[in-house]
């Protein structure tokens, strides 16, 4: 190009009337080019834009409650839902052969194309299906009845159709002459009743089951550790033995209370009818939220959807985790992240000290800085696949077999767990810290460490007092990345220690309260499996956008907050070398 | 310090100087906590690099295991009395007891370790010799034949109990540390202060007579099948006349009196012809083949899937030169067939139906693979029960350990002295020993620790002819119910499907990801700038698993569903650009100038809008004109021809041939010529050239293609073909997406650290940004740029969520865009959690994350090595 230009010139000289019109060649300006470089970004902003705005959005409205559409199709059944979401899609031959040649016709001046909703219809129970797709050539008539009341139930998913009858302790009732706000208060009084029994049974009994299993298991490692036939192990059956028979009477006086509780529940009950009059009658304490829904003011729609917000965040899933809250999947993000960070920070500060202000600059160094760097681009399967192997099965195994043998063959540390986890994953953002905090360090000035050196201080004190004080604002930018990698990595997680549904907190009331042994659940591990593994996806995909809203909003967080740190840290120090 | 100073200066002189003489040494605290962090610090740093470097050595010690073939851990041999003709022998899967069964009926036992004598049973033959011996491939059940053309079933299996640890006989003799014996039955130790006792017991049936005229039965098969309730037991025998038989025997157990009944139904396989010396004798567990052996070599197949009328199905020479057949049997699963040679092969055939078969049934024998040559005739042989290894052994005493998959001879073994035709041998149960025993109560007994025979370097990377293939493949499929499947490790198919998914993500990412930033560093608004780049920064921390969410449950269907429109776009969305940009050339001069900047790019969004409305309006009439109408059934080849999608293909590639040939023959000329223009008229016929040139180009790419597709070429098959939901389209448009923002930032911080002074430099010579941009800040980020290009692919060659949820996973090896792929990360992520510790499989997964780590690592140095001699280079302009 350039020789072209040369060349251009040359000639120009020649003529020397084309001088003023050298501005005319349009084609140094590259226009095209430019339209086609600026395209590309416009377009990658508008993915990234277009998939944010997809996930709030979808996030943001799930809770929102929607209208129930009853919809008549043309073979004169009825179909109650809410409208889930609309599509084009292109019939069969087996579908078009069965319309009309109009309807025929309209589709083929359509490309083929027919519109068609998907209705959440609930009574999974009833009719065996959750979802349906409803054709538009389908539907004969839409309507918005008021009587209709939108159910989400402990089992069993949604239930979509009117209230046939009450039974309260026999008295039979309509919900007429109950009204609506009395079969809301009945319906809270027997949620606490369920809560209740939901609390002796995980709770009290939980108690009592654990202490009759630490009993055994201490029985189990007396007779390890000093044979069957000692006498300390006599000792220690005959007292577990009195112990545990204590214990069964508490069981049983706890099992009886809570039957108590649920013979009395039972008794008040109310039978659902779905939009083609099959009844379905539940105990009212099935009922997790009930609302008609086409019956709401504004704000009791805000009521609704706060509620469920509420619920997600603080509840546990419900429903093979398609439906309840989340609050362990946040619970264990949240601590295995934690963990991580504490794993992480000494070890990576330390090492970057080391590389920066111990180790004789080489090409040693140099090699080892490469190489720490790549690890950073090293996939993160792998370091799950190292965890498994080395964490898990290798330390962990020996764990066990030296500090937990009364446990084997189930294994105790032998397996995923929250601590190997969070090391999987310190190892795996250590290269992260590891270069922010190098980068932290270069950037404090060599005149101050000199400075302070002259006045005496040892090196110790010089990076005590001096640099890690300058550089924390960087080292702290190099953890809250770490944590936003290590938040949003589920690959490793998957191999060691994460599950689709842990009974137990890491972290809980037994001694020794912190347990780093257990499994957990992950906020992206739950997007996965709720999204792949579970019965219908369909249904799952609400609560999957909610949690993945959670997610990114805690990895924007995060990542924010660093990119503030960051530029703070760039402003202190604007005057020194960088 | 300070304090120091105000002492000295306070006190009275003396004192003074003698503090400040003291103070002068540092004070201990200072020095040991120095020494301290010094020590921490040190150890600390060196630790963590350490670590860093362990993984990588912790993945090699995993897998290394894999390449080796496994040691001998014992070697017995002993002497057992007394010699007898041997026809069978057997051992317990716990390697306790073994046995010898004589021509007589006579069965005894001794104890493998240490060669002990233990009980003698007797099976009551009647007074006669069995002369030919067939048995299950458990070894339990045998049958056998007399010279009176009779056959007798008989079951002999050891009996294992685990009893309580106080349950020793008192009268019990200590055998070896493990065992203990009463004289018929040995106790072992085991963990958890238990007792496992173990015995062999026999029960012999009546004879059934098999062969009308009496004849000797000389060879004979057997297999039982049928449920428990209801075996059905199946054999075929060859008398003495030269008369082969499939007979059949049915129990059935009559309620009332609780009695079993047996009968026997026969039927005479075709004639076999005169005077063939039948050598061995084989039949499948189904009952639906039955395999004749000469000694010359040729195998007579039958078909017997219709009892009542066998058929012939093939004749075939296993030995087509002078050699004998000295041996054949089958492998495990009965699907391949091992036949031995008097000249030592071995030679290994499989049963498959190829289209070309032209024999009866439409199956073939197949040589398949000649294994490792013996020097002397081979006349042992033991398959394994567990999986695809083999024992053979020669007429010189040597045993030879092999696996057939992966066509290895993991041990050689040698006895003293050489075997004879009577000589037994057998491969335990679990694959860990061997025993050997001959007619003169010679014992050898070798117990080895074999792991992983199924794994070379060619299983895992080579094309490997597994059981009932037609053609060596490159295939993975790790793990299924049964002994008698074959596990397929072959990594390449993952090796392939990684680089299908790399691939067609940088194909969309670089693109992008490049012209973006170079866009972003040398046109962008400073103050967009400052917003755009956060955010694609912030992108790279997004959580892969929401993009898999995203690309398998909405992405794919929404594409599935128009496919013709999505493919419409790539090149829709270029077109609009352009034609978008001709136009802006085409305005007033002075709205050009207002409209510069901010307001300039925002249009650009709106032609990009354009471009994706186009794409979705004229989706489908684009399938119509170039599809056919139906876009999935023209991949599927159903309908049309390859022509409209050659075309397509063709088309950039002939603009850009067609954009060289003008600016080489005409560019100086026309440029010039557009001189002599006036500035409102020469944009117009700038682009009325490109528009010609796009027509000149179709007319090109239409003429290539259908010479191309005369001369028998359809796209179809290659890159594209049958389409599957979630496919590679769908895999590349997210992972691209995904690694955007990496490259994007990389490449914009090395174009961005090209100095000022350059493109100072260069505009105060008269060119403009683009020339600058192009000619010489891009040169100068050249590496830089390339650098973050092979970061980009590091990332996507180890991503794991996104192809895990949008790839279907299917091992397959096509470069088909709408096909589904496998890659290394998400075989481990599957796999993994099912495998077992210290399998194969789990090795397997673990030379799977090396092979990751390797690639990813070298990428990552290439790009780290070139970036930093970038950084240098850039420091020193």
């Amino acid at each position: 190009m350039t020789a072209t230009v040369e060349k251009d010139t040359i000639r120009s000289e020649a003529k020397p009337r084309s001088v003023r019109k050298y501005s005319a060649d349009i084609s140094a300006m590259g226009e095209p080019f430019l339209w086609g470089l600026g395209g590309a970004l416009a377009f990658g902003i508008i993915l990234i834009v277009g998939f944010l705005a997809l996930i709030f959005w979808n996030g943001f409205t799930t809770f929102w409650p929607k209208p129930i559409e009853v919809v008549t199709i043309t073979d004169g059944t009825r179909v109650a839902g809410e409208p889930f979401r609309s599509e084009q899609y292109r019939p069969g031959p087996e579908i078009l052969s069965g319309l009309t040649d109009d309807q025929r016709a309209e589709i083929v001046a359509d490309e083929g194309f027919v519109g068609r909703t998907l209705y959440r219809t609930g009574n999974y129970d009833v009719t065996g299906e959750d979802f349906r797709w409803v054709s538009n050539f389908q539907v004969t008539d839409r309507a918005y009845p008021k009587d209709f009341f939108f159910f989400e139930r402990q089992e069993w998913g949604a239930f979509v159709g009117t209230i046939a009858s009450i039974d309260l302790n026999g008295r039979k009732l309509s919900l007429e002459e109950l009204t609506l706000p009395g079969l809301e208060a009945e319906q809270e009084a027997a949620r606490d009743r369920f809560d209740e029994v939901h609390h002796i049974e995980r709770t009290d009994i939980g108690n009592v089951n654990h202490e009759i299993n630490e009993l055994r298991l201490d029985l189990r490692r007396a007779a390890l550790r000093h044979g069957e036939g000692s006498p300390e192990y006599q000792e220690l059956q005959q007292s577990n033995e009195a112990r545990i028979a204590e214990l069964q009477k508490d069981y049983l006086a706890l099992a009886n209370q809570a039957r108590a509780i649920k013979e009395e529940d039972r008794k008040y009950r109310i039978t659902l009818q779905t939009v083609n009059g099959e009844e379905k009658e539940i105990a009212i304490s099935q009922i997790v939220r009930f609302y008609a829904a086409n019956d709401l003011s504004f704000f009791e729609k805000v009521g609704v959807y706060l509620s469920r917000w509420g619920e997600f965040v603080s509840e546990e899933p419900r429903e093979a985790n398609t439906e309840g809250g989340i609050l362990p999947a946040i619970f264990g993000t949240v601590v295995m992240t934690m963990l991580m960070v504490i794993i992480v920070a000494p070890f990576g500060v330390i090492t970057a000290l080391y590389l920066r202000e111990y180790a004789k600059q080489g090409r040693l160094v140099t090699i080892v800085r490469i190489s720490v760097n790549n690890l950073a681009g090293v996939p993160s399967i792998v370091y799950g696949v190292f965890g498994v192997g080395f964490f898990a099965y290798m330390l962990g195994g020996s764990i066990d077999a030296l500090f937990y043998p009364e446990r084997l063959p189930s294994p105790t540390f032998g397996t995923g767990g929250i601590l190997w986890s969070a090391l999987t994953l310190a190892l795996l953002t250590v290269p992260v810290v590891i270069v922010a905090t190098e980068e932290a360090l270069s950037a404090v000035p060599r005149s101050m460490r000199e400075g302070s050196l002259a006045c005496g201080a040892s090196k110790w004190q010089t990076i005590k007092w001096i640099v890690l004080p300058r550089a924390m604002p960087g080292v702290m930018t190099g953890l809250i990345l770490a944590m936003a990698r290590g938040a949003g990595e589920v690959a490793p997680l998957m191999l060691i220690g994460v599950v689709k549904l842990a009974p137990e907190l890491p972290i809980d009331g037994f001694f020794p309260y912190v347990h780093l042994e257990r499994s957990f659940m992950h906020l992206g591990f739950h997007i996965f499996d709720v999204g792949f593994q579970s019965r219908n996806s369909e249904a799952g995909k609400p609560m999957v956008f909610v949690t993945t809203l959670l997610l990114i909003g805690l990895i924007v967080l995060m990542n924010s907050s660093a990119i503030y740190v960051r530029n703070r840290l760039k402003k202190k120090f604007a005057g020194s070398q960088f | 310090m300070a304090i120091d100073a105000n002492d000295a200066s306070g006190g009275n002189g003396k004192t003074a100087i003698g503090i400040i003489r003291r103070r002068k040494a540092t004070s201990r605290a200072v020095i040991i906590s120095d020494k301290i962090a010094d020590w921490v610090i040190t150890v600390g740093g060196l630790m963590v690099i350490l670590a860093v470097f362990g993984i990588m050595v912790f993945l090699v010690q995993v897998a290394f295991p894999l390449f080796l073939n496994g040691d001998v851990q014992e070697s017995r041999d002993y002497v057992v009395s007394p010699p007898k003709e041997l026809i069978w022998v057997d051992a317990d899967e716990y390697l306790t007891i073994g046995i010898r069964i004589g021509d007589d009926g006579t069965v005894s036992s001794f104890h493998l370790d240490t060669g002990t004598k233990l009980q003698t049973l007797n099976l009551d033959f009647g007074g006669q010799r069995a002369i030919s011996v067939g048995a299950t491939s458990k070894r339990d059940n045998l049958a056998f034949g007399f010279e009176d053309g009779t056959v007798r079933f008989a079951v002999i299996a050891p009996k294992v109990e685990i009893l309580t640890g106080d349950s020793m006989p008192a009268s019990a003799q200590r055998l070896n540390d493990r065992d203990m014996t009463d004289g018929s039955a040995v106790y072992s130790q085991i963990p958890g202060n238990q007792l496992r006792r173990i015995t062999f017991e026999t029960k012999l049936e009546d004879p059934q007579k098999i062969s009308d005229e009496g004849a000797a039965i000389i060879a004979i098969d057997y297999r039982i099948g049928g449920t428990a309730e209801r075996p059905t037991r199946s054999f075929v025998t060859v008398d003495a006349n030269g008369i082969g038989r499939v007979s059949r025997t049915e129990t059935q157990f009559n309620l009332l009196t609780q009695e079993a009944t047996t009968r026997v139904g026969s039927s005479t396989l075709p004639e076999l012809p005169q005077g063939l010396r039948v050598s061995k004798l084989l039949m499948t567990s189904q009952a639906d083949q039955v395999y004749i052996a000469s000694e010359e070599g040729d195998i007579y197949r039958y078909d017997t899937r219709d009892f009542a009328k066998p058929r012939l199905a093939e004749t075939f020479n296993a030995f087509p030169g002078d050699e004998r057949l000295t041996l054949l049997a089958f492998l495990n699963g009965e699907q391949g067939l091992i036949a031995g040679g008097s000249d030592g092969a071995v030679r290994v055939f499989y049963r498959l139906q190829p289209p070309d078969a032209r024999t009866e049934d439409g199956y073939k024998l197949t040589l398949i693979r000649e294994m490792e040559s013996h020097s002397s005739p081979v006349i042992g042989f033991s398959a394994s029960q567990r999986n695809k290894t083999l024992v053979t052994m020669d007429l010189d005493g040597n045993v030879w350990f092999r696996h057939n998959t992966s066509d290895q001879t993991l041990l050689k073994l040698k006895r003293d002295g050489a075997s004879d035709e009577g000589t037994q041998l057998m491969l335990a149960p679990r694959n860990d020993a061997v025993l050997l025993v001959d007619g003169s109560g010679q014992v050898n007994f070798w117990t080895f620790y074999v792991p992983h025979p199924e794994t070379t370097a060619e299983t895992i990377f080579g094309k490997i002819w597994y059981e009932g293939y037609l053609q060596p493949t490159y295939t993975w499929q790790s793990s299924s119910g049964t002994d008698v499947f074959e596990p397929k490790f072959s990594l390449t198919p993952l090796i392939f499907g990684t680089l299908k998914a790399t691939v067609y993500s940088l194909l969309f990412a670089i693109p992008i990801a490049l012209l973006g930033a170079i866009y972003t560093s040398e046109f962008l608004h400073n103050r967009i700038r400052a917003t755009v780049k956060p955010v694609m920064e912030m992108m790279e921390s997004l959580p892969t698993v929401v993009l898999g969410f995203v690309a398998a449950l909405l992405l794919a269907p929404i594409v599935e569903t128009w496919i013709a429109a999505v493919l419409l776009a790539f090149g829709a969305l270029p077109l609009s650009l352009i034609a978008a940009a001709y136009i802006w050339q085409s305005l007033p001069s002075q709205l050009k100038l207002r409209l510069e900047g901010v307001p300039k790019f925002c249009l650009m969004f709106v032609v990009i809008g354009i471009g994706c409305y186009l794409a979705y309006s004229g989706g489908p009439m684009f399938e119509r004109i170039f599809f056919y109408g139906d876009l999935k059934a023209w991949t599927n080849g159903d309908i049309g021809t390859g022509l409209p999608f050659l075309f397509l293909a063709l088309f950039p590639l002939s603009f850009l041939a067609v954009a060289y040939v003008f600016r080489r023959l005409v560019g100086d000329r026309y440029r010039l010529m557009l001189r002599e223009f006036s500035a409102s008229q020469a944009p117009l016929v700038d682009g009325l050239r490109w528009l010609i040139m796009l027509l000149v180009s179709m007319v090109v790419s239409y003429i290539l293609a259908a010479a191309l597709t005369a001369a028998g070429y359809d796209p179809r098959g290659g890159v594209v073909d049958t389409y599957v939901q979630r496919n590679a389209l769908v895999v590349g448009f997210v992972m691209g997406f995904a690694i955007i923002p990496n490259i994007y930032t990389l490449a914009e911080d090395a174009l961005n650290s090209v100095p000022s002074s350059l493109r100072a430099a260069s505009l105060a010579a008269g060119a403009t940004p683009w020339q600058t941009a192009m000619w010489v800040v891009l040169p100068t980020a050249m590496s830089g740029v390339f650098a973050a290009v092979m970061i980009g692919m590091g990332r996507a060659v180890g991503e794991t969520m996104i192809v895990l949820m949008a790839a279907g996973n299917t091992p397959v090896l096509d470069w088909n865009i709408f096909n589904g792929l496998r890659t290394l990360s998400a075989n481990i992520a599957v796999e993994l959690p099912e495998a077992v510790q210290g399998g194969t499989l789990y090795r397997m997964l673990f030379l799977a994350a090396l092979s990751l780590f390797v690639m990813t690592f070298i990428i990552n140095t290439i790009a780290e090595i070139i970036r930093q001699r970038f950084r240098k280079r850039a420091f020193q302009l």
